[in-house]
């Protein structure tokens, strides 16, 4: 477990900040594949978002389960992506080739859109999920020592 | 429906290698269970993929939809059709023994254990599949990475050898890149089939020959050859055992491998024997490597040492074989890469067995397997027969094709080279034996000791079944190399 920061200053403005980030988090990755972002950006701040609550107000648990956690949550995050690139080689088509996901009454441009968005999610997770176990998992390793 | 096929063989393995942490952690019996069922799967589609590519010539998958040369290719022709049967197989097998030493020795790491061990094998499908010198980079660092820690995975003496080895194999990578950087300069393209359009226009250019020499000079790192071995040995030694057999068997082969197909089929035989001629720079490079390997093989105590000098002997006669220039010493080459693979699977399975039964390391030690262990004792005796070359292993049959295509072209140099590291290989599993027979100091029972497990038992079988079948079916091998894997321009 963490302890949390006793100030006030950093309680307040974790308040403030982290919708912030989160909300930034979204745009970046839904706006990825036609402007500067994408999923990796999005989850490293995503990350921060989870990370930073977590220095401020502590968090209760063996860090070592948490980052378990997370890594499983990593691991969905990839499955997600090579799910969706996996689809239309099944179906016939090319590892990841959108136009061919089975997305009803859509033409091919919008399901590579989607496709498209789908990865993303999938990237954003997993870099999210990894950002946060490499941060427990530096942090158990801290406490080890303190010991 | 074949057109995906290469798409599936790297997909096989590597959702294996992303579930098996998913589920392992809930629960860990599972993690065996599904590597070996990824594995058999794999196992089957690499082997319709090879019969695919026989029949109908080479698929290819392009990634996407988008065409090469823009779009990422990869290609299943003959060659990588049989690597990635090699490999598939030999992994299959490999993985099989390590149930009861991962138990043992990593009890506490079964999960990234299975899980590196898959992504190790995606990766080298990746690297063999690739149809562009980019892709073949990516998936040779995926590959090296679950390499270095696998030789790490048990901590202690092994993390030093595995930061030598990720130190060295890192160097490698970038001379690689830097040399496909090169290339790519030159032609504006990273697709291997395009390349080979565009290179005979800029061959005079010293970007290319640069380029070709950093990309030798990486790969070599990459698969032990001699002078560059340095972290060979040590990370062979130290790994624990249930990696080796995985990793001393098919993990140096697949970047030579990446060579042969930069040599062969980017640049051409007529380019790198006369333009460019690299081929006859590592025929002595390969010679040398040879003897020099099996020379220092003798002088070790400790049995994996002395196996890893082995490899770095056997990379030296797979290398001197391609380079001979002629078909029968490419096939001859190809012939010994596979012998190899499965020689040095069984080997290392039985140092892997020796060392889970009695704690055995040195040579003297396994003297020890002649009481408890015969069967492990023939898997060892047929395997070290067959790396001297005893008809009718399949070891015989590729050192009698290379010395065939070494008279056809007529480099003596080459004949005196694996006749001499024949020799020296018959020194030093004959002075193996000698002690293995020799003992007479032995315990007479050992009655903690247990039965072999019957997973270590059977891999080894099927192994020396194969190291002889192959020998006595490499007509047929031989016939199917000839057919549907040399390259244009012999």
């Amino acid at each position: 477990m963490i302890q949390p920061l006793d100030s006030v200053i950093v309680h307040t403005l974790t308040r403030v900040i982290t919708p912030v980030i989160q909300l930034f988090a979204l745009y970046v990755l839904i706006h990825g594949h036609d402007s500067p972002g994408g999923g990796f950006q999005a989850g490293t701040l995503f990350a921060a978002s989870v990370i930073l609550p977590i220095i401020a107000f502590g968090i209760q648990g063996s860090l070592s389960v948490l980052e378990r956690r997370a890594i499983i949550l990593g691991g969905i995050g990839i499955l997600l992506f090579a799910g969706i690139g996996l689809l239309p080689l099944i179906l016939g088509g090319e590892f990841l080739n959108y136009g061919k996901l089975p997305i009803p009454g859509m033409e091919a441009s919008a399901r590579r859109h989607w496709g498209i968005l789908g990865i993303e999610i999938g990237v954003t997770i997993t870099v999210a999920a990894t950002a946060v176990s490499i941060y427990y998992s530096l942090r158990e390793r801290g406490e080890g020592e303190e010991k | 429906m074949t057109s995906s096929l290469p798409g599936f063989l790297f997909a096989i393995p590597f959702f294996a290698a992303i579930v098996i942490p998913v589920v392992g952690f809930t629960n860990q019996k599972l993690c065996r269970p599904i590597a070996l069922g990824a594995l058999v799967f794999l196992s089957i589609v690499s082997v319709i993929g090879l019969s695919e590519a026989i029949s109908h010539g080479p698929l290819s998958h392009e990634f996407g939809g988008w065409a090469p040369p823009i779009g990422i290719e990869w290609v299943i022709d003959g060659l990588s059709g049989l690597l990635m049967v090699a490999i598939s197989v030999v992994s299959l097998i490999a993985l099989v023994h390590a149930g009861p030493l991962v138990e043992k020795e990593l009890s506490g790491r079964v999960i990234p254990f299975y899980s590196l061990s898959l992504l190790l094998i995606a990766a080298l499908g990746g690297m063999v599949l690739a149809g562009d010198l980019f892709n073949l980079f990516v998936f040779l660092e995926i590959g090296s990475l679950a390499s270095y820690v696998l030789v790490g995975v048990a901590g202690g003496r092994s993390l030093l050898s595995a930061y030598r080895y990720l130190i060295l194999g890192t160097i490698g990578a970038s001379l690689y890149l830097l040399g496909v950087g090169y290339f790519y300069a030159e032609t504006g393209t990273l697709n291997m089939a395009d390349m080979a359009l565009r290179l005979p226009d800029v061959l005079d250019s010293r970007a290319v020959l640069t380029g070709l020499i950093f990309i030798v000079l990486g790969l070599s790192i990459k698969m032990g050859l001699f002078p560059l071995h340095g972290w060979l040995p040590d990370a062979y030694t130290y790994a624990p055992d249930s990696c080796t057999p995985l990793l001393a068997s098919v993990v140096t082969k697949v970047p030579l491998y990446a060579f042969v197909r930069i040599a062969f089929w980017v640049f051409g035989m007529a380019t790198v024997t006369t333009q460019i001629p690299i081929l006859v720079v590592l025929g002595w490079v390969g010679a040398v490597a040879a003897i020099v390997g099996a020379y220092r093989a003798i002088w070790q105590e400790n049995f994996k040492r002395m196996l890893a000098y082995s490899s770095v002997s056997s990379m030296g006669l797979i290398m001197l074989g391609f380079s001979l220039g002629t078909e029968t010493g490419f096939a001859g080459g190809l012939f010994y890469l596979l012998a190899d693979t499965l020689m040095k699977a069984a080997l290392f399975g039985v140092a892997g067995a020796a060392s889970y039964q009695y704690g055995a390391s040195t040579v003297t030690d396994l003297a020890r397997l002649r009481r408890n262990m015969p069967w492990v004792l023939a898997a060892l005796v047929i395997s070290a027969l067959s790396m001297v070359g005893i008809p009718p292993t399949a070891g015989f049959f590729g050192k009698w094709h290379l010395v065939v295509g070494a008279l056809e072209a007529e480099k003596y140099f080459a004949v005196v080279a694996i006749l001499v590291t024949s020799m020296l290989t018959a020194l030093y599993f004959f002075r193996m034996f000698q002690r293995v027979w020799a003992e007479e100091s032995l315990p007479l029972v050992e009655p903690h000791v247990l039965e072999t497990p019957f997973p270590i038992k059977m891999s080894l079988g099927v192994l020396t079944f194969w190291i002889i079948a192959l020998g006595l079916g490499s007509d047929l091998v031989m016939g199917l190399i000839f057919e549907s894997v040399i390259p244009k321009g012999f």
